[in-house]
């Protein structure tokens, strides 16, 4: 698989994310977006840093591939809700605004790397995509669930700018910032509990006792 | 012993307490665990900065760990907060543990995660890694969302969720800064780990690709400035600082916000030294801080809840201090000492809100009347801080709230000068107005929800009062010379200038 299709994958992968509606279906392309990714640094690293590329693959694997769909499926059958039902903004709308979320990412990618950012220009255009998809997702979504997914895909994102656009981190910096991302997800995942228990749902836009 | 082990024991102290606060059952030696390890915190604390202030540069442990005028002036303000945060927390918990508000697993979990905060903040800012310093903030984060919901109510996780997702959300912003700033510094001479290090950033700062620099900065302010509260990116701050209980209250506004702020200034000494001064950065800080004092004012005048009140007032003021350092000049230091002022005074303020909410069973500020004849302590507590918190001489935040007046008119930002007086004039009538009625007006005849705090005035809460009032008093009518320099250097720093 070459380097071009793993990005074009993960376009792809956000824009289901964008019109998909069951809540169980979408922790899956998370997943599977978070599989692919975790190739990436078999890909792009050097091949003096391969042991620790293999590490890095694995350890990205086990977290976003196995450990976060697990957590977030658990969460959402305690929860007991399937689908986001009345999203803020819907389907085809939400669908049609990623396009436009795109070609922003095509743009500013295309500046980027005219200033010499990134290994190449489609990299910065799946990184940039991904990041405005999981914002998007946590600003028109009403589940609490689907902003955890948001913040995951905006992750992800972040996750191939720093392999593709900057060159060498320091493996310590990796690791914590991976163990950073790993302890913020299983905290929403237990506070979804907690908030499914106290308030029986988990829509975000009914959290509006504090005012003013 | 080397000066890098104190960094690791600094680092190492609070996971430790963690720890074992993890294996403790009783609450009572759970209070002892962390009353302990506050103490030995600030020792090791003390060691670290005493040579800083004193005159010394900085001290560096194996290129990672980093301590200047900057940090060490910071370390110091986290660690005197930390100290009376947990001497605090042991009355505030006693009582709730008493009355049963709080189980004893409950307590258990907050000795875990308040130590946890406080190895967070430290790496924050011991970090020379800027990579190591974001994993810092987001772990502060983490860290700190359950202390939010330590009593388990529908409006603290509420609270909660908001914080959780804002800040992670932000301070993921501010990790795409970090990455772009080292892009900055692609092709330019340095040897593959020091890439992050923020000594090396600045050392080649002239050579970086500065559209990139900029780019990576507005991240980071967007980012960081979420997590600082300031306006209009402060939604989450007001429900937290409300909903947390008070010693939490006062560990967040005394000093998690400056944790972020403190993030801020490492990268404006960045731009400040690749752009040649030109005030860049500046200017957006400046714009920000205008933003977020004018907020705090519209919130603070038509404000019930005394918590929220003071929540805003922390909006307001770290307002106030991003203006300063966006002043330039004398508004730099006239900013840090800003900090200072703000954590201590705000922390106060905190400490006797949260007792007298307890005392009242309420932190509505229509039934909080006459806390000077129900309870003289905590009255005195409350009442003397709003003075200070809304800048009554000799109090030190408003000498260094003048200062900013100066570094206005010196700079001829006379329009930043209007909105700040207009916006502090009118926070002065509103707050004042609200801490008469609390301190003054006719008490109610209701039950108060915990009867034992309000007889039991300990020698530990009058020292709080007490110390920290006249500390500020002091501090405003004189001001030592080591401060003066330590703060003068700190400013060189943030200007770009050393």
């Amino acid at each position: 698989m070459g380097l071009d299709t793993l990005f074009v994958f993960l376009v792809l992968t956000s824009i289901v994310l964008l019109g998909s509606s069951l809540l169980n279906s979408s922790i899956r392309v998370v997943a599977l977006q978070g599989a692919v990714l975790s190739f990436l640094p078999l890909l792009v690293m050097e091949p003096t840093w391969a042991g620790r590329a293999v590490f890095l693959a694995a350890l990205t694997m086990g977290i976003k591939g196995i450990v976060f769909p697990v957590l977030l499926l658990r969460s959402l059958r305690e929860a007991n809700v399937r689908r986001e039902m009345q999203p803020l903004v819907g389907y085809s709308l939400s669908l049609a605004l990623g396009i436009a979320l795109l070609v922003l990412a095509f743009w500013l990618a295309g500046r980027l790397h005219g200033i010499g950012v990134g290994i190449s220009a489609l990299s910065l255009t799946a990184a940039f995509f991904m990041m405005f998809t999981g914002l998007f997702l946590i600003i028109a979504r009403r589940k609490a669930l689907t902003q955890v997914l948001g913040f995951l895909t905006l992750e992800n994102g972040i996750y191939a700018f720093g392999l593709t656009g900057v060159g060498h981190i320091h493996w310590l910096v990796e690791l914590g910032v991976l163990l950073d991302v790993f302890v913020a997800v299983f905290i929403m995942g237990i506070a979804i509990d907690h908030i499914s228990r106290e308030f029986d749902h988990i829509n975000v836009d009914e959290l509006d006792q504090l005012k003013g | 012993m080397s000066v890098g082990y104190y960094f690791w024991i600094l680092m190492g102290l609070p996971m430790v307490g963690a720890g074992v606060c993890a294996l403790l059952r009783a609450p009572r030696s759970v209070l002892t665990v962390l009353i302990g390890a506050a103490a030995a915190e600030t020792v090791v604390g003390a060691f670290l900065v005493k040579d800083i202030f004193a005159g010394a540069q900085d001290s560096v442990a194996w290129g990672w760990f980093y301590l200047d005028a900057l940090s060490a002036y910071h370390l110091a303000i986290l660690l005197l907060i930390y100290l009376l945060s947990t001497v605090y927390a042991a009355g505030y918990f006693r009582h709730e543990l008493e009355a049963g508000v709080i189980r004893p697993g409950q307590f258990r979990r907050f000795g875990i995660l308040w130590c946890g905060a406080v190895a967070a903040m430290a790496l924050v800012i011991i970090s020379n890694n800027i990579g190591a310093m974001w994993i810092g903030m987001e772990a502060t984060t983490l860290m700190t969302a359950f202390l939010i919901c330590v009593h388990r109510t529908a409006a603290s996780l509420e609270a909660m969720w908001k914080y959780l997702l804002m800040c992670s959300v932000g301070v993921a912003c501010a990790f795409m800064g970090t990455l772009l700033a080292v892009a900055a510094a692609r092709g330019l001479p340095l040897a593959g780990s020091d890439v992050m290090l923020w000594t090396q950033l600045r050392a080649v700062a002239t050579q970086m690709n500065l559209p990139l620099l900029k780019l990576a900065f507005l991240f980071l302010l967007v980012g960081y400035g979420t997590k600082a509260g300031l306006a209009p990116l402060h939604n989450w701050l007001p429900d937290a600082h409300s909903q947390a209980p008070a010693p939490v209250s006062a560990l967040f506004s005394g000093f998690m916000l400056n944790t972020a702020l403190y993030c801020i200034l490492r990268y404006v000494a960045i731009i400040e030294v690749a752009t040649g001064g030109a005030g860049w950065s500046l200017h957006l800080l400046q714009f920000f801080g205008l933003i977020s004092i004018v907020v705090a004012t519209a919130f603070i005048l038509f404000q019930e809840d005394v918590k929220r009140l003071l929540a805003y007032h922390s909006v307001e003021h770290l307002g106030i201090i991003s203006l300063g350092v966006g002043l330039g000049g004398i508004g730099v230091f006239a900013a840090l000492f800003h900090v200072f002022n703000h954590s201590l005074c705000k922390t106060l303020a905190f400490f006797s809100a949260g007792r007298i909410g307890q005392i009242y069973g309420t932190h509505s500020m229509a039934h909080i009347r006459g806390t000077l004849k129900a309870h003289p302590v905590w009255g005195i507590g409350l009442f003397g801080s709003f003075l200070a918190l809304i800048g009554v001489a000799p109090f030190a935040l408003f000498m260094s709230e003048l200062q900013i007046v100066f570094a206005a008119m010196d700079g001829r930002a006379y329009l930043a000068l209007a909105l700040f007086l207009a916006g502090t004039g009118a926070i002065f009538v509103g707050a004042l107005k609200h801490a008469m009625a609390m301190a003054w007006g006719e008490p109610e005849h209701s039950a108060p929800a915990l009867a034992a705090p309000a007889s039991a005035a300990g020698i530990t809460d009058t020292i709080l009062v007490a110390g920290s009032l006249l500390v500020l008093l002091a501090v405003g009518l004189w001001m030592p010379e080591w401060y003066r320099s330590l703060l003068l250097r700190a400013a060189h720093i943030v200007e770009g200038k050393l």
